[in-house]
């Protein structure tokens, strides 16, 4: 049994495998190390709820800031890992100091992809991933001011509905044709571009921003297409990349993120990989996959601190997220790079639908929009990994449980 | 004003794994129906306050709110997953000939 689990990243993957290595009676040392200065928190209401001033920070929180040193976990919070040496067993932190592991979790998650585009360091351009982000943006949201969202991804599109709850002018601009092209196809991507415009966004589709402009602070967006957009500020949110820097000569296995089995394990034993870092095994859909979401990050975190005890548990849950825009309610299960077929449920051109994504007539993934229900129970046929009548799929009279006892 | 069991709707309404919401003097509480044994609470998800008796999947005693994924047992509100945090109020519930009494 390890004498000194550490926890590199005080993520809600980190945080959350803390927690269970006390639960599940750990008996060592437990450290959680983090770059932010505040206790883990969660990410999701950032781009929403947080942003719009609706809920205080406290209510983001893993757990209370007392809660860590009352179970035993050691926290070193503002301080940045810069190494890990996994030979020799320790961290290394951008204050020097080393501590020790027998038992080691990168949990240190994705930061914003970054544009080499002149001008993205003029004051009132913004990305988001921090509490500290969201503050300062949040800091500019006054309504009528006139704000540029580069980027139509789920950030993006919470960002851009966000803005518009709040009152200011927004435009979104994205290379692609919709927004969340890549993930969701055209015909989903046009529908939700759609409903964006009924709640006042102009977008910009299949254009990239060549400069931002101002002379101190930002004030105009210049597109490739030609277009010179003013504005009072801009929020880039062009996704995110596995933060591996510290993995640089370790001799763990890098490959977009840190490439782990089914159980968090990576090429070097004692040391575990869990949340948005993680390029994990899964057991369901036979691959290597890495997932940027709430879910995975609480569950997957969960499941390495098992593993780290000694057990061997597989993780093999079904990716699912929410995106809450404006009022609707944006569900995502499962996992899809490519589908034969696009198998709607209700209408597409309605505020209420489930498109599921099918290859060899199985549901590989599903999205959503106002079916909450629809995508919980289509995830025990995702799981399932089985053919499944299209024809019932599509008929909104049949309860989507009863298809999942069908052979 | 002391709690007292209050006259709602009629057990018929609330069908074998199935689930209803009433207003019972202000407060909107969801009932659900385990086998036949009725179970009370408070509507109001606690994550983000979606209507449990409309959004809510049962299976068994636990009721899964669909708009975010948190479960809580319906017997004691106690929270099983996340992201809610913070347990939903349970009312007891009798039955009185066909209709359900709850105490608020």
């Amino acid at each position: 049994m390890a004498q000194a689990y550490v926890i590199v990243g005080a993520s809600l993957a980190g945080a959350t495998a803390a927690i269970t290595l006390r639960e599940e009676g750990a008996g060592g040392a437990v450290t959680l190390i983090g770059a932010e200065s505040e206790p883990p928190y969660e990410r999701p209401p950032l781009s929403k709820a947080y942003l719009r001033g609706e809920v205080p920070f406290d209510k983001a929180l893993v757990r209370p800031p007392t809660f860590y040193a009352e179970h035993g976990i050691d926290t070193i919070f503002g301080t940045r890992a810069t190494r890990i040496d996994a030979a020799a067993r320790f961290v290394e932190l951008d204050d020097h100091r080393r501590v020790s592991f027998d038992a080691l979790l990168i949990a240190t998650g994705a930061r914003n992809r970054r544009v080499a585009i002149p001008g993205a360091d003029l004051e009132g351009v913004y990305s988001l991933r921090t509490v500290q982000d969201a503050d300062r943006i949040r800091a500019e949201m006054t309504a009528g001011r006139r704000a540029v969202v580069v980027g139509m991804g789920f950030i993006g599109s919470e960002v851009a509905a966000s803005l518009r709850q709040q009152g200011l002018e927004v435009v979104a601009i994205d290379p692609s044709k919709t927004p969340l092209f890549r993930v969701l196809g055209e015909a989903v991507g046009q529908r939700l571009a759609d409903l964006h415009r009924a709640h006042g966004v102009r977008t910009i589709f299949e254009d990239t921003v060549a400069a931002f402009e101002g002379t101190r602070r930002v004030a105009h967006v210049v597109t490739n297409g030609g277009l010179r957009l003013d504005c009072d500020l801009v929020i880039v949110g062009i996704g995110v990349e596995p933060a591996v820097d510290l993995l640089e000569a370790s001799g763990i296995h890098v490959d977009n993120g840190v490439v782990v089995d089914q159980h968090c394990r990576t090429n070097i034993d004692g040391i575990y990989a869990a949340g948005d870092v993680a390029n994990h095994y899964h057991p369901i859909f036979d691959r290597q996959i890495r997932v940027e979401h709430w879910q995975n990050a609480i569950k997957q975190g969960a499941i390495a601190a098992r593993n780290m005890l000694g057990h061997a548990v597989a993780y093999d849950e079904i990716p699912w997220f929410w995106s809450d825009q404006y009022d609707w309610n944006l569900q995502y299960a499962g996992f899809h790079t490519k589908w034969e077929q696009l198998v709607v449920r209700g209408r597409l051109d309605s505020d209420s639908f489930l498109v599921c994504y099918v290859n060899d007539g199985r549901i590989d993934a599903a999205v959503g929009l106002n079916r909450a229900k629809d995508v919980r129970r289509v995830m025990p046929l995702i799981k399932a990994r089985r053919a499944v009548h299209l024809e019932q799929l599509q008929d909104d009279s049949v309860d989507l449980r009863s298809l999942h006892a069908s052979p | 004003m002391a709690a007292e069991f209050v006259t709602t709707i009629k057990t018929s309404e609330v069908p074998v794994g199935g689930l209803a919401a009433i207003d019972v003097r202000g407060t909107r509480i969801a009932v659900a129906n385990v086998g036949g044994t009725y179970y009370a609470f408070d509507d109001a998800c606690t994550h983000e306050q979606c209507s449990l008796a409309e959004e809510g999947d049962l299976a068994g005693t636990t009721i899964t709110c669909t708009c975010h994924g948190s479960e809580f047992d319906v017997r004691t509100g106690k929270v099983l997953a996340p992201p809610a945090v913070l347990p939903v109020t349970v009312y007891r519930v009798r039955v009185e000939g066909d209709v359900l009494q709850i105490e608020v």
